[in-house]
């Protein structure tokens, strides 16, 4: 069988890969929201003088950075269904397996970026009478997102590519879409080339965007 | 105004801080003098509790801040009731410690209207006038990465002075400049003092201590050893540690 990219563009297939590209993209932006939200509060939850929370956000950081994402998603859909007759539907199984998977290790690049902020900086809001969580907010979070932001979009593009896993749990995405038409036509080496050119395209896009933002965002950007 | 009574600070094993006892009165200024190590900063960081101490009071105004004493037990007061002593007293850092992603004037309008939720127009005023007092006015919307030092050092203690405080604490102001820079802050300083502000400043300038302070206060080792006016302290100190160490640094 000679190579034909053409296939990619014959039977609907290309706006059938296209339709699993914005499930893709969908899906992926939901969880990217809730990873950082929820990365947002175990970041700094770990950071609490509240023992008990620093330790159930460490515990948190432990489970699901240490247990593979397919393992979760597979727990997530298959396994509270049949096992607790909780039915989730796939999206919100896959949202909710990605976002808190992500979570994780964007709970950890916030403590980074809050713990590398000079510790005169909170003092200095402090002695002017701003409690903690103020001058958290208004000193110590808008100069630590700056540094967050070139880890964020590794995490962003690692994300976007981990989505691919949720066409084992039903999930009608780029992946997913793209193994339906390959059971047909057997063009392996041309859709998954293909896919991949698909993937690329969004976290090159994610990356240019957000080196866009970082240097908004700098002072000198800000200046300009 | 500020009464230190018997103070204790340790880091660990470490006695920073030995039974340490000073009075500021309403509008005099005290210079802290000693070598470095010897609890100075540590001393005047405590003013506003930035450290912990582990015994003793400290009251601004008649009114405990940080440890309290509750029914014969030395706690911590709570957080907000901290938030409310410290905006009464003004802090100037060594390092300066601008707020780097925001201008010069919002780095001196932040605290006003965060605490006291003032209106953006009369805190802009406010800023404005104060950063023309520290001779600053034409820099309102420059970053502090576009300031030198000694104007750093301005921006921050007209930072300070906005939120009205009663007490200046100043921790080695000009100890991070550039020479030809110290002049500049130490005139603010100098303006300052003699406008009635209640100053607690450590320093190493003797020049601005001979000449601006009421009293000078000698430390080593922890503990204040030495307390008197200028005049006394650098021409006939009580203490042979603190002659020492005025020969070393008078000496250059």
């Amino acid at each position: 069988m000679a190579l034909d990219f053409m296939v990619i563009f014959e039977d609907n297939n290309f706006s059938a890969l296209l339709e699993g590209l914005w499930v893709t993209v969908s899906m992926t932006f939901m969880a990217l929201i809730l990873s950082v939200v929820l990365g947002l509060f175990i970041g700094l939850g770990r950071m609490s003088k509240q023992k008990w929370i620093s330790l159930l956000c460490s515990w948190y950081l432990a489970w699901f950075r240490g247990t593979p994402l397919l393992v979760q998603l597979m727990i997530l859909y298959y396994g509270l269904a049949i096992g607790l007759q909780v039915n989730l539907s796939a999206s919100v199984a896959g949202v909710l397996g990605l976002g808190m998977y992500s979570a994780a290790y964007v709970s950890e690049i916030v403590r980074g970026a809050i713990q590398s902020i000079d510790k005169g900086q909170m003092e200095a809001g402090r002695s002017l009478g701003m409690s903690h969580g103020k001058t958290m907010v208004k000193v110590i979070l808008p100069q630590a997102v700056r540094r967050m932001l070139p880890p964020l979009c590794n995490e962003f593009i690692a994300l976007t590519k981990n989505s691919s896993l949720l066409s084992v749990i039903t999930v009608s995405e780029l992946m997913r879409a793209g193994n339906l038409i390959v059971s047909n036509n057997f063009r392996y080496f041309e859709i998954y080339i293909g896919i991949a050119v698909l993937y690329f395209l969004v976290n090159y896009s994610i990356s240019v965007g957000i080196g866009r933002l970082e240097h908004k965002l700098s002072v000198e950007g800000r200046r300009a | 105004m500020i009464s230190v009574k018997r103070i204790h600070k340790s880091y660990g094993n470490l006695h920073v801080l030995k039974d340490v006892s000073l009075n500021v009165e309403q509008g005099e200024v005290v210079v802290i003098i000693g070598p470095s190590g010897s609890g100075k900063s540590t001393l005047l960081r405590c003013m506003n509790y930035l450290e912990q101490i582990q015994e003793g009071s400290i009251e601004i105004e008649g009114k405990p801040i940080g440890l309290i004493q509750k029914d014969g037990r030395f706690v911590e007061m709570p957080q907000k009731e901290l938030d409310k002593i410290r905006a009464e007293v003004g802090m100037v850092f060594q390092n300066f410690n601008l707020f780097p992603h925001v201008s010069a004037l919002e780095n001196v309008m932040m605290a006003p209207m965060t605490v006291k939720k003032t209106k953006r127009e009369e805190t802009e005023q406010l800023a404005r006038e104060l950063l023309r007092k520290v001779g600053l006015a034409e820099k309102a919307d420059m970053y502090p990465d576009q300031l030198s030092g000694g104007q750093k050092q301005r921006v921050a203690i007209a930072r300070a002075l906005a939120m009205k405080p009663k007490v200046m604490l100043f921790d080695e102001p000009t100890s991070a400049l550039d020479p030809e820079l110290v002049g500049e802050v130490l005139a603010v300083m100098k303006q300052l003092a003699a406008e009635g502000m209640t100053m607690v400043v450590v320093t190493h300038e003797m020049g601005f201590a001979r000449e601006v302070a009421d009293r000078v206060v000698m430390m080593d080792g922890g503990t204040l050893i030495e307390d008197g006016p200028p005049d006394k302290i650098f021409s006939a100190p009580d203490q042979p540690r603190t002659q020492a160490f005025l020969s070393k640094v008078l000496s250059h």
